[in-house]
């Protein structure tokens, strides 16, 4: 692990997200054991660990992204600024507006790159009027480090761009909305190393508005862009602490296995 | 086990490799020769149906000179059209006889055996009909001479179309030799003409005597009202109902039931429909029999399932990381759907709706049940403040045909062929309207 460049470690220790004993079921399979979790904000976490091992399924948890499959059942608490997301009150809705997603493979929808952006402050009604619309698409367009490729077509579709433009387009669409916090799952498993240099280098510089959570199959990756890291393992939360230290020292076996390609 | 690796020259195949190319050469000749029966039994029912029907589209006319005596037609002199309406087509009809009776002696024509009754018979029984409409519509014509063109009688007609023929005349009570000889002489010195017929496009239907006078006019435009009604009712429930289906409901025990069921209707026999909708839309809902507005009706029953199908089958085919997407920025479910969803489905419903339509425009059985096989003279009107909506009797297009071929008229066969072309020019309309909906839908990305 000589390779690992640790990046600075100026955490905050103020809590965004809090998971206390967090259960998920897909029907009779219990695929998430009690997991406890606190997750900073303005910091980067990765949720590292085998195929499997449940980190995407919590990573849904925490914008209620699994309401949409029906067998899945939630239990447990998981809150966001103190207040819980699963309470009954909570409209998905808002929940989502305000903890975005950027997903495994890139997902524009069918309509031109303005529109792409555009949408969810459309829908929120976040802009008053067209100048400040356009105004949010260049903001979020220039912190996903995409404007300038695209400036020029920003009526050409979507759909058209590379794979790593087109990732880095949904990451410019899920912070039009100004989430809180960014949920990533494994955005760079469909890109090219150059891109997904593009994408860790961009994730760094959200962090200082974001409180990132980023799944990734990649332990370098997780060493290269985050501060704290959470190892899963099997439905069960190992190990969970500063990422220098769960890969320089870690704690359990388990996540000594993995780290050292053991196991996975 | 040997695990060596077999010796063997790649220039010459195996046995195993002789016979699965055997095969895979033998599925491909099943395959060509599948494509080649249905490619020529497409051809053949389209060379015939055109061979019988084409000329439905001509009709032989007699061009004729007649005085419209004022003593016959208006004995008040008044010209008042309520006073000369009672004036029926029989008088018209010697008229006729005698304009024609001139016409042949100023030209000089002379038959062996030809009686005046028989030379007044080439005229169509509908001609004294036709020629009273055209005075009624203009009285100022009583007790001028005027030149009028008038249609030649069935059999006439199918002399010019190959249907009758001198030997086949004489045989034939309702034509005798001398009249079709006539009929040329008439031809020779331009009198008697084949020519293009709009007529059967606009006319309303006409009795077993007169194929000739018949036309698709009310028939169309009954389809034309079931059409409409079923666009306006089977789209927008089919659509919703899909979407529900679809995006919104809980996939339990009672919508797997709704779904089966769905399926099921869509394999129920047309005739059934009919059935129901004679039962509940005419017997209990009190609506009139023949009207298209039942047939809409019971047609939107039977088109549903086919739109709901395709419908959901387009809605399953768009990919769920675009829903997903929608929900990530905070779109709700019912944004989600209308925003993206829909509009990347939205060839594929078209599809299906215009498919549903068609089926339906073809659709015969039901309509038998709730009367449209009516002989209906009268144009339906969309509206009439006693019938409501659609609601005058009808016809539609399937339905003339069936009751065309039913008569015994040789002349209705080639009238009926003629409606069977306008039906399938309907359905490609329909057709390339799909296509280039479909394709102004897909091009956007």
């Amino acid at each position: 692990m000589d390779d690992l460049r640790i990046v600075e470690r100026n955490v905050t220790t103020q809590t965004k997200i809090t998971a206390r004993g967090v259960d998920v079921y897909y029907g009779d399979v219990h695929a998430i054991k009690p997991v406890d979790v606190d997750i900073l904000d303005k910091t980067v976490t990765a949720f590292i660990g085998p195929s499997g091992c449940g980190k995407s399924t919590f990573l849904r948890c925490l914008n209620r992204m699994n309401d949409t499959i029906d067998i899945c059942r939630v239990t447990g608490t998981i809150l966001l600024d103190g207040e819980d997301i699963y309470d009954p009150a909570v409209d998905s809705v808002q929940l989502r507006a305000k903890v975005g997603m950027v997903f495994q493979k890139p997902n524009p929808f069918p309509k031109s790159i303005y529109d792409n952006v555009a949408y969810g402050p459309k829908i929120h009604g976040l802009t008053r009027n067209k100048a400040e619309l356009d105004e949010v698409v260049e903001t979020s367009l220039r912190k996903a480090a995409i404007w300038n490729e695209v400036k020029d077509r920003l009526q050409s579709p979507g759909t058209g761009l590379s794979g790593g433009q087109q990732q880095r387009l949904c990451i410019a669409r899920a912070i039009a909305t100004s989430p809180e916090v960014l949920l990533m799952d494994e955005p760079c498993s469909a890109l090219d190393p150059i891109a997904t240099a593009q994408v860790e280098e961009l994730i760094d510089e959200l962090r200082s508005q974001f409180s990132v959570v980023i799944v990734t199959h990649s332990m370098q990756q997780a060493a290269r862009v985050s501060q704290r890291t959470a190892f899963f393992h099997l439905g069960t939360l190992v190990e969970y602490g500063e990422t220098g230290e769960i890969f320089t020292a870690p704690k359990d076996p388990r996540t000594e296995s993995y780290i050292t390609g053991r196991i996975g | 086990m040997n695990t060596s690796p077999r010796k063997s020259s790649l220039l010459e195949q195996d046995a195993r490799t002789k016979r699965r190319n055997a095969a895979e050469a033998r599925f491909k000749a099943y395959g060509l020769a599948a494509i080649a029966i249905g490619v020529l039994a497409l051809i053949i029912l389209i060379t015939s149906i055109l061979g019988n029907g084409l000329s439905a589209f001509r009709q032989t006319e007699i061009m004729l000179t007649v005085e419209l005596p004022e003593a016959k037609l208006d004995k008040s002199g008044t010209r008042d059209i309520e006073v000369m309406k009672k004036v029926t087509t029989l008088t018209y009809g010697p008229i006729l006889a005698k304009g024609l009776k001139d016409v042949i002696a100023e030209n000089g024509i002379e038959i062996e055996g030809l009686t005046a009754k028989d030379a007044g018979a080439l005229i169509s029984k509908e001609a004294s009909a036709q020629l009273r409409d055209r005075v009624l519509a203009d009285p100022s014509l009583v007790g001028q001479t005027v030149q009028i063109t008038v249609l030649a009688s069935g059999r006439i007609d199918g002399y010019y179309k190959g249907r009758v023929s001198l030997a086949s005349a004489e045989l034939d009570s309702n034509v005798t030799p001398a009249q079709l000889l006539l009929a040329d002489a008439l031809k020779e010195k331009g009198l008697l003409v084949t020519k293009l017929n709009p007529a059967f496009l606009t006319a309303p239907d006409a009795s077993d005597q007169r194929p000739e006078a018949a036309g698709l006019g009310v028939a169309i435009l009954g389809s034309a009202y079931m059409m409409i009604v079923v666009l306006v009712l089977a789209l927008p429930i089919g659509v919703a109902a899909s979407i529900y289906l679809e995006e919104f409901a809980p996939k339990n025990r009672w919508t797997d039931l709704i779904e089966v069921n769905i399926s099921n209707l869509a394999a129920v026999p047309s005739i059934v429909f009919g059935i129901l909708g004679l039962a509940i839309f005419i017997n209990f809902g009190g609506l009139r029999a023949s009207a298209p507005i039942v047939g809409g009706l019971v047609l939107t029953l039977m088109t549903l399932p086919t739109i709901i199908i395709s419908t959901r089958a387009a809605l399953k085919s768009v990919p769920p990381s675009i829903r997903d997407a929608a929900l990530g920025v905070g779109a709700s479910k019912m944004q989600s759907v209308f925003h993206h969803v829909l509009p990347l489905a939205a060839p594929g419903i078209l599809t299906g709706t215009i498919i549903g339509l068609a089926q339906a425009l073809g659709e015969t059985a039901p309509l038998l049940l709730i009367g449209m096989v009516a002989f209906v003279r009268e144009y339906p009107a969309a509206y009439t403040s006693a019938d409501g909506l659609f609601g005058e009797p009808s016809t539609a297009l399937p339905v003339q045909v069936y009751n065309w071929t039913q008569r015994a008229d040789p002349a209705f066969f080639e009238r009926a062929s003629g409606a069977i072309i306008v039906l399938l020019v309907f359905l490609l309309i329909m057709n390339a309207v799909a296509i280039v909906l479909r394709r102004r839908f897909e091009r956007r990305w």
